[in-house]
């Protein structure tokens, strides 16, 4: 056991360190909407640009092949240096679509789209959550017909993010009618702009539209965009979803430590209604303090679940414990700093950049849900870590 | 970078697992209370060189790290070690005189642990013992047992006799160090890890045979979620504990913040899992026959030591970790 890194790793650091403190936009980013789009892309693009784009994909595929350290590295500058943060419109495209892609796409299809998610040019979303299948994904019933060369699509997915600005989307279909649950699926790359594709937005409580449901009208998408194999979807699919759960969150984990710090700067500054510094009211203090070891406890688990990660090389099931831990701890301290905030936490008009507070509050339910609820993650660490016997 | 036990390491955890399971297992603790350390067996575990594993090598030690000692202290937890284990390795560092620390790491002379109630000294541990150690946060000291206005009290917890004395004075050895503290503070959130580890084990075991409505208890998601959020505390718990551990190895210097942080989680970790486990036991939970309440009460002893939760939060608030 050892916490040191190698002189490569501190080499990186530097170089990352120093290249962000002259190149993190000096303008905040749009909370949503077409100019979120915009800014997401130019910043990916200057990644791209300056050699900082896909740090742990493999050289092949246009990365930097570094190691899984040297991602959490460079996840723990950006967070340090308040880049813009990663989950952004280019969240799907970078940690889902190009990693499922580079392990089970074509040579077509990885030459195709890899460079362009790398560089920004295109934008993903995600299509395989429905109005009746979200939880029990495996339920989900948008059918796919084969016809010649083509699969012709029909049905609505839901929850989709940014589908209005996307250019692909990852499509998870029922290609066979007969087919029960996991089996009779295909993971298609659906180009957007096909026709026959409506995107519905939905207004959610924090004011905006950013997720939309999504209809399909006899949409025609090429086999050739077929991921995987006809019918063979649903292993496709848990590919994707464990790059999610496993090292996906790193950024999440490491920046909760930062913002735990802006809190406690925050409660030193900010007076409550009677009149005390919210840092000397010892029931904040001490939720503070608990938090701020919560963040390092997340930070250890993330360094502790790498190194079982490269021993096995494979993401291990203790992504679904990362992701309750940190989207409890999320949840936490933005409680707290509505406690600190008093009246001024409810002064809110939508504008994540003037009330990131308040914003982040709101969000912390659309964390707990998205990307498997926590009481799915419960359930995976219940079978998967734990091995009790099975509840479905 | 590694945070996970490896090589050597693992032999020491899985050595230090057999021999805890026959010289000291917690079924001890369902015969005459108190069960502390007694003669023989602290013998038995200085011949075996527990007491000596992080006393350097030119002090008749193994010489080995914080890491080995976490480890080691683990499993003394998994089976609600006593007290005693820590104060005897705690008072091996705190004298330099070669024959007074060899009698205490063989296991001739036995030492309990004090620390500070309001005016008064609470000593922890065998009522055998001839020494005492009391660790500050910059120091140690070392008294002789005293023999007088000592007062037995009672104990909630049957690993651990519990004495009060009025004060401690005139130290047999002393030591200006805040390596004691760090080492006392690792060895109790190792035990305490080691704790909340037991009790999740346990609960699972019981939840894949107990059935209730003709079905096992651990497809229930009333059982299943609550012991997911058991491994979650173990896991960031034992995380930042070798976190922890590995700093000091290295001799980073915001040791102290993250021994801080992996105190407290491991205090809440244990406690909770303690609690939990009782709970999804049901009615059988809480029989004195069965191990689910000596986590607790022993849970209650250990977070009280080398940091409680005021105490440790407010050391948190304000410190800052390296990158």
């Amino acid at each position: 056991m050892d916490l040191k890194y190698s002189s490569a790793d501190r080499e990186f650091r530097a170089r990352a360190r120093d290249w962000l403190s002259g190149n993190v936009p000096k303008i905040a980013r749009p909370a949503h909407g077409a100019t979120a789009v915009t800014f997401d892309r130019d910043w990916q693009r200057k990644l791209f640009e300056h050699g900082w784009a896909g740090v742990a994909w493999p050289a092949d595929y246009g990365g930097l092949g570094l190691s899984g350290l040297q991602q959490v590295i460079w996840y723990e500058e950006l967070a340090r240096a308040r880049a813009p943060h990663y989950i952004n419109t280019t969240y799907v495209s970078l940690m889902h679509a190009g990693p499922t892609l580079i392990a089970r796409g074509t040579p077509e299809q990885k030459s195709f789209h890899l460079p362009k998610i790398l560089a920004g040019e295109s934008i993903w979303c995600q299509g395989f959550s429905e109005p009746n299948a979200g939880s029990d994904l495996a339920a989900l019933r948008t059918s796919g017909v084969e016809d010649g060369d083509d699969i012709i699509v029909n049905g609505a997915k839901m929850w989709t993010t940014d589908a209005a600005h996307s250019d692909f989307q990852e499509l998870l279909i029922r290609t066979n009618p007969d087919s029960q649950r996991h089996k009779g699926l295909t993971w298609l790359i659906c180009d957007m702009r096909s026709p026959g594709i409506d995107v519905r937005p939905v207004r959610t409580m924090l004011g905006d539209a950013h997720i939309n449901m999504v209809f399909y009208d006899n949409v025609r998408i090429p086999k050739s965009n077929v991921v995987g194999e006809i019918n063979d979807g649903w292993s496709v699919a848990l590919s994707t979803l464990s790059f999610e759960r496993g090292l996906g969150f790193i950024g999440d984990q490491l920046e909760l430590y930062e913002r735990v710090g802006r809190a406690i700067d925050m409660a030193g500054k900010v007076r409550l209604e009677n009149g005390k510094l919210a840092i000397d009211d010892c029931a904040i203090a001490q939720k503070l303090a608990a938090l701020k070891a919560d963040a390092m406890a997340i930070r250890a688990m993330t360094l502790a679940d790498l190194s079982e990660t490269d021993r096995t090389g494979q993401p291990g099931p203790k992504g679904s414990m990362m992701k309750l831990l940190v989207t409890s701890t999320h949840k936490g301290l933005s409680e707290l700093a509505g406690d600190i905030l008093g009246w001024d936490f409810l002064e809110f008009n939508g504008d994540r950049s003037a009330h990131p507070w308040t914003y982040d509050f709101l969000w912390s339910w659309i964390f707990s849900i998205s990307g498997g609820t926590n009481e799915i993650q419960r359930e995976n660490i219940a079978d998967r870590v734990l091995g009790l016997p099975r509840a479905r | 970078m590694f945070l996970a036990p490896e090589g050597g390491e693992l032999e020491i955890a899985s050595a230090a697992a057999a021999f805890l399971a026959a010289a000291m297992p917690i079924d001890r603790l369902h015969g005459p209370a108190p069960a502390d350390m007694d003669a023989a067996l602290r013998r038995k575990i200085g011949e075996m060189g527990w007491f000596a594993l992080a006393l350097p090598e030119d002090a008749g030690g193994s010489g080995l790290t914080a890491v080995e000692f976490v480890l080691f202290f683990h499993e003394v937890g998994r089976q609600c070690g006593p007290v005693d284990v820590l104060a005897q390795c705690l008072a091996a560092l705190t004298t330099s005189d070669p024959s007074l620390r060899t009698a205490i790491a063989n296991g001739e002379i036995g030492v309990s642990l004090a620390v500070p109630d309001a005016e008064s000294v609470r000593i922890l541990g065998s009522p055998e013992a001839a020494l005492v150690v009391q660790v500050h946060p910059d120091r140690s000291e070392l008294f002789e047992m005293p023999r007088l206005a000592v007062s037995a009290r009672d104990s909630l917890d049957p690993a651990t006799s519990m004495r009060v004395a009025p004060s401690l004075s005139g130290p047999l050895a002393s030591t200006q160090t805040t390596h004691v503290w760090t080492m006392g503070q690792l060895g109790a959130a190792a035990m305490l890890v080691g704790i909340a580890q037991e009790a999740l084990s346990q609960i699972v075991a019981y939840a894949s045979i107990r059935e209730t409505f003709g079905k096992k208890i651990g497809s229930w998601q009333a059982v299943r979620h609550p012991c997911a959020d058991m491994a979650i505390r173990v896991e960031a718990a034992r995380s930042q504990l070798w976190f922890a551990a590995a700093a000091h190895k290295e001799g980073r210097t915001d040791t102290a913040t993250h021994l801080n942080a992996a105190k407290h989680l491991a205090n809440l970790a244990a406690v909770s899992n303690a609690d939990t486990n009782i709970q999804l036991h049901g009615g059988i939970g809480v029989t004195e026959e069965h191990h689910a309440h000596l986590f607790l009460k022993h849970a209650l002893v250990l977070s009280r030591l080398f940091g409680a939760k005021r105490d440790l939060l407010d050391r948190l608030l304000h410190a800052a970790v390296e990158a």
